[in-house]
């Protein structure tokens, strides 16, 4: 279960970055169907997912000339766009991860299967994901794929600071504030966005140079594993239910005159519902 | 089957809305007034990769294909309702492609790198105040003088000269160098703007006022042999495709934008009341918004396919005239269909729609000039005809 | 497994309009499911002819009797037990009684032996107690390795972590070491069945799901602070004590902090995820100097002040206390939103809050749509009015 380190160091000068990605939902753009009470799928747009296209930014900000940057990805066939897009906005080559047998999966199965890959590909330095993904926003991903390779983890990342002599320095967001962490390599990183970052579509250049990049993609055979761990056949939890939360009552607004009349009737509509 | 696009497309789409939706359309009226595009708007456009999006890699462009030139006008088409953004592209990309053909690698090199970057402008300049659709009557002459050739001669109702003087560039013109054999005689050549013996005017057209219209006379400019494109003499066959590049583009962009201008109107008309009920209940409305909805999506299609056939017909799978064909199809109501679906649009928003701040207003006067530019839609009959009648037209 | 009888189905359709995920079709009259398919049952509860069938999984040879108690992960912040951690016992008291079965708590840290009456007093049977010098402060390693070890050992039926950065940090590896079963950011826990039923948002808050471990042990979960009622005082001070002895080395840590920074909220004090009360300001605050009113409604409520990544992003207030899809998730009692719109990415940081009060100009500003009550006018007026009126108010009471 847990990985030989040592098959991991890698003592060439130059590194090896993997990054996982999803493609997902445009969750900002999701509606309820009020009659049925159930998601509006069709023409909601699949992007990819803001957090994880953070986590590739930072991967080629530290980037130096001939270190190589992978990025990974489980999904349907249709993902293969957000890899090309990961492609277009630098990364060096993509591999997707489809197959049948890895539909349906919860987080312990997409982590099994990532490290799968991860650990085909082997001599990774550093593993950046995303905190969360912006339709399941579990944030779990990332820990078990470190924990199922044995290597150490740090989360709710800001920003890259430095790469040096195999040691990484990171600022971390805490709940009041941050702190400065330096790690060992290999490590994994989960990054948070920065509010300063705006997801950026890539130019014409980058996008045609894209489709020259290396791709492949990558089953069940290839991954190899134990097929029990894939899929919803692997998974360890399961969903019973899906529903809509309940709908906000609509509210009382207060357009007054006078800013002093708004205030005194907001104040006497919430001692009379005793919300003071 | 309508259109699908490749990833690469859909990508290029998502980037091309993403700069459009937040960088162009907010400003797109005061386009009008100000009567440029701001440069800030061209560096970005630059940035993206749009312009001369046809040059080859080799000179720093994207190298795109017609489809893919189609898919960034479109979405310009969508963001900016004056048009302006969608010509400062549309041209360039057109008469890039003609010049990656069939320019010197000395041109090219010299050209492309400052086209790409949005610095220069890059146009097309065949219209003169007395020659139109009959090119073969053009009144310029190109001499062979020395090492190069002396153009003389004058051209009128041109996108971009004003850009191309201040900023650099110029525009790809035809003239005649042998006279006596008519269109067999005329060369097709890149004339710089900013040469000794130019000296541009403007005029005031009737839209699209972010990108200038204006002419020049030309007064023994020289130009060196490097600027001459394809052959010399055998000038007039070439120009034809850079004007199909040009009218394929223009299909999609009249689809874009008439069909944008219908969805600002069906959003009018589903909240206007009018004697208590919506707008959009008035059988005289609605059926109207059908009707146009459906045209306007032919003429998509149409517009798509010419740009398809282009591709097709640089991997030598469609001839010459097959190309022309269809590209002379899908131009030649264009305007027409689009004009008249904005028309109604502007009619269903009543006083509103007459006024300055409404949208459509800007889009129709932009549209309106599609009937006239890059070939005139009797010339695109014209061509439809000599093909089903078997007379070649070349 | 899931199956559909072709006899009994009528090709009705009903169930392919009730599938969340859009797997089921309905070809040549019958239902047919297809790959997107994750056994939520929607499609079950539908069918009127019960012609569709689930069967769940048994994960062999595990004796899920072997594993009992009901435990939560405390956490230790700034010397004093934090409020998510009485959250976590109240409901775990709540769920170990109806299971039969015992309330524990996993208590690490160095010096922490003299929290364990607070846990006590408010009705915990157990403590396991992890003390040593390194377990100071929270790195991953340390914390993973302990409770993994202690977990294995001692064999709880179900674990409950705080979803605050470090429970998220924690909860995940621990899970994957053990291969296990997690289910992230709870607002709803009850027993059904037996087994844990775990209550969650997704796709941003547009969906709640239910979902279960039926066949991992323990099951385990983080649980959003704010939301479950905290455990009371009963008196009682009778847990009992486990020692747990631990071996741990900082020499070996791979990840080292070097430097903590604290920011205004540390002068607050209250973390914006943890707080009762929030009040927070937008773009429409209008400055950095304007802020102060913002600061100063909410120490009238004894709130934590929060932010909109607009206002993040003009430099007004630091990061740690934004709100939103890119920041925190929370769900205080109240939540006053001042001079913010309400765009999407905003509202699925703050929209599970129990009341909703916003103020802005713009009456059309969408953050009136999940309002339960609304000013329309300009905050700077308002607000002092406001802040005044409530101290005078709040005195009285």
């Amino acid at each position: 279960m847990r990985l030989n380190l040592e098959s991991h160091l890698n003592f060439d000068e130059t590194m090896k970055f993997i990054v996982c990605v999803k493609q997902v939902p445009d969750t900002t753009e999701v509606k309820i169907d009020p009659e049925t009470n159930t998601l509006i799928r069709e023409g909601v747009p699949s992007i990819l997912n803001p957090f994880d296209q953070f986590a590739l930014e930072e991967a080629i900000k530290i980037r130096q000339e001939g270190d190589e940057i992978i990025v990974i990805s489980m999904g349907p066939p249709q993902a293969k766009k957000a890899l090309l897009k990961c492609l277009a906005l630098g990364a060096d080559k993509a591999i997707l991860l489809s197959d049948r047998a890895f539909a349906g999966a919860d987080t312990w199965a997409t982590s099994y299967t990532l490290t799968q890959c991860i650990k085909k590909i082997g001599d990774f330095n550093i593993i950046f994901c995303g905190l969360q993904a912006i339709d399941g926003d579990t944030a779990q991903v990332g820990p078990e794929i470190a924990a199922q390779l044995g290597i150490p983890q740090v989360t709710h990342c800001e920003s890259v600071e430095k790469l040096e002599d195999k040691k990484l320095t990171a600022k971390v967001q805490t709940d009041d504030g941050y702190k400065i962490v330096e790690t060992r390599l290999p490590v994994l990183i989960t990054g948070i966005t920065p509010s300063f970052f705006e997801p950026t579509n890539p130019p014409m250049m980058s996008i045609m140079k894209a489709n020259k990049k290396p791709f492949s993609t990558w089953g069940a055979e290839e991954l190899g594993g134990s097929k029990d761990n894939y899929g919803l056949n692997g998974s360890l939890t399961e969903v019973i239910k899906v529903y809509s939360p309940p709908a906000r009552e609509q509210g009382v607004v207060i357009k007054e005159e006078t800013a002093e009349t708004a205030v005194q009737k907001l104040i006497d509509l919430l001692s009379k519902d005793k919300v003071i | 089957m309508s259109i699908k696009f490749s990833e690469e497309d859909e990508m290029i789409r998502e980037s091309v809305r993403e700069f459009a939706q937040s960088k162009i359309a907010p400003i797109a009226l005061k386009m009008e007034e100000t009567k440029e595009i701001p440069r800030d708007i061209v560096k970005g456009m630059a940035e993206l990769g749009l312009m001369t999006c046809t040059a080859d890699e080799k000179y720093g462009g994207p190298g795109l294909s017609a489809v893919s030139a189609g898919v960034i006008a479109e979405e310009l088409a969508k963001a900016d309702c004056t048009g302006s953004t969608c010509v400062y592209y549309l041209v360039p990309a057109s008469w890039g492609f003609l010049l990656n053909k069939y320019g010197t690698e000395e041109a090219k090199q010299e050209i492309f790198p400052k086209t790409v970057s949005g610095e220069w402008f890059l146009g097309i300049a065949t219209t003169e105040s007395d020659a139109g659709s009959d090119v073969g009557a053009t009144k310029t002459t190109i001499k062979p003088d020395g090492d190069g050739f002396v153009v003389n001669g004058e051209k009128m109702y041109i996108s971009g000269v004003r850009e191309a003087v201040t900023h650099g560039g110029g525009h790809i013109t035809i003239a005649h160098q042998t006279p006596e054999r008519g269109t067999r005689g005329m060369t097709t050549f890149y004339l710089p703007l900013t040469a000794e013996g130019i000296t541009p005017t403007y005029i005031n057209d009737l839209g699209r006022e972010g990108i200038s219209c204006g002419g020049f006379s030309i007064n023994n400019v020289r130009i060196p042999k490097h600027y001459i494109l394809g052959e010399e003499n055998k000038g007039f066959y070439i120009l034809h495709e850079g004007y199909e590049y040009a009218r394929a583009l223009i299909s999609v962009i009249c689809a874009s934008a008439g069909l944008k201008s219908l969805e600002n109107g069906m959003n009018y008309i589903k909240e206007r009341k009018s004697f208590g009920k919506p707008l959009a209940e008035y059988q005289e409305i609605n059926f109207r918004l059908a009707e146009h909805y459906t045209k306007l999506n032919m003429l998509r299609d149409l517009g798509y396919k010419a740009l398809k056939t282009i591709d097709l017909e640089q991997e030598g799978k469609v001839s010459r005239f097959e190309t022309s064909n269809i590209v002379a199809q899908a131009k030649m109501f264009c305007s027409d269909w689009a004009c008249k679906a904005i028309n109604d649009v502007m009619q269903w928003q009543g006083a509103f729609g007459y006024s300055r701040e409404c949208l459509d207003q800007a889009a129709w006067r932009a549209v309106r000039s599609f009937s006239l530019a890059e070939g005139t839609k009797e010339v695109m009959k014209m061509i439809v005809a000599r093909e089903l009648l078997g007379k070649k037209q070349y | 497994m899931i199956s559909v009888d072709k006899e009994k189905c009528t090709g009705c359709g009903l169930c392919e309009k009730a599938c969340p995920f859009g797997a089921i079709l309905i070809v040549d009259k019958i239902a047919v499911i297809g790959d997107e398919c994750t056994l939520c049952g929607a499609c079950v509860d539908k069918c009127n002819v019960e012609a569709i069938t689930i069967q769940r999984k048994k994960r062999k040879d595990v004796d899920l009797t072997l594993y009992q108690g009901v435990w939560i992960v405390a956490e230790i912040k700034d010397g004093k037990v934090r409020n998510v951690s009485f959250e976590l016992l109240g409901k775990a008291i709540e769920l170990a009684d109806e299971l039969k079965q015992k309330t524990c708590v996993l208590l690490l840290g160095d010096n922490v032996k003299k929290f364990s009456q607070y846990f006590s007093s408010r009705g915990a049977n157990k403590i396991y107690l992890a003390e040593h010098e390194a377990l100071k402060d929270y790195y991953t390693e340390t914390y993973s390795s302990v409770i993994t070890g202690i977990i294995s050992k001692y064999k709880p039926n179900i674990v409950l972590y705080p979803a605050t950065i470090n429970g998220r940090d924690l909860a995940p590896r621990v899970a994957a070491t053990l291969e296990l079963g997690l289910t992230a950011d709870c607002t709803g826990l009850s027993i059904r069945d037996g087994l844990l039923l775990q209550t969650r948002p997704a796709f941003g808050g547009n969906i709640m799901a239910d979902i279960i471990c039926p066949v991992t042990r323990p099951q385990m979960a983080t649980v959003r602070p704010n939301v479950m009622e905290m455990a009371a005082i009963q008196g009682n001070n009778n847990a009992e004590i486990i020692d747990v002895p631990v071996k741990v080395d900082l020499q070996g840590l791979k990840v080292k902090t070097k430097e903590v920074i604290r920011g205004a909220a540390f002068e607050c004090g209250i973390p914006v995820c943890e707080a009762d009360t929030i009040v927070s300001g937008g773009r429409g605050v209008g400055s950095k100097e304007n802020f102060k009113l913002i600061e100063g409604l909410a120490n009238v409520l004894n709130a934590a002040v929060g932010a909109s990544r607009a206002a993040v992003d003009l430099g007004w207030i630091p990061k740690s206390q934004q709100v939103g899809q890119s920041g925190n998730t929370v769900s205080p009692k109240i939540y006053i939103a001042c001079g913010i719109s309400g765009t999407i990415q905003h509202l699925v940081g703050m929209k599970s809050s129990d009341i909703i009060i916003a103020i802005n100009k713009d009456p059309d500003a969408p953050i009136f749509n999940v309002a339960n009550y609304g000013i329309v006018g300009d905050l700077c007026e308002v607000i002092p009015l406001l802040t005044e009126a409530l101290k005078k108010k709040l005195s009285e009471n």
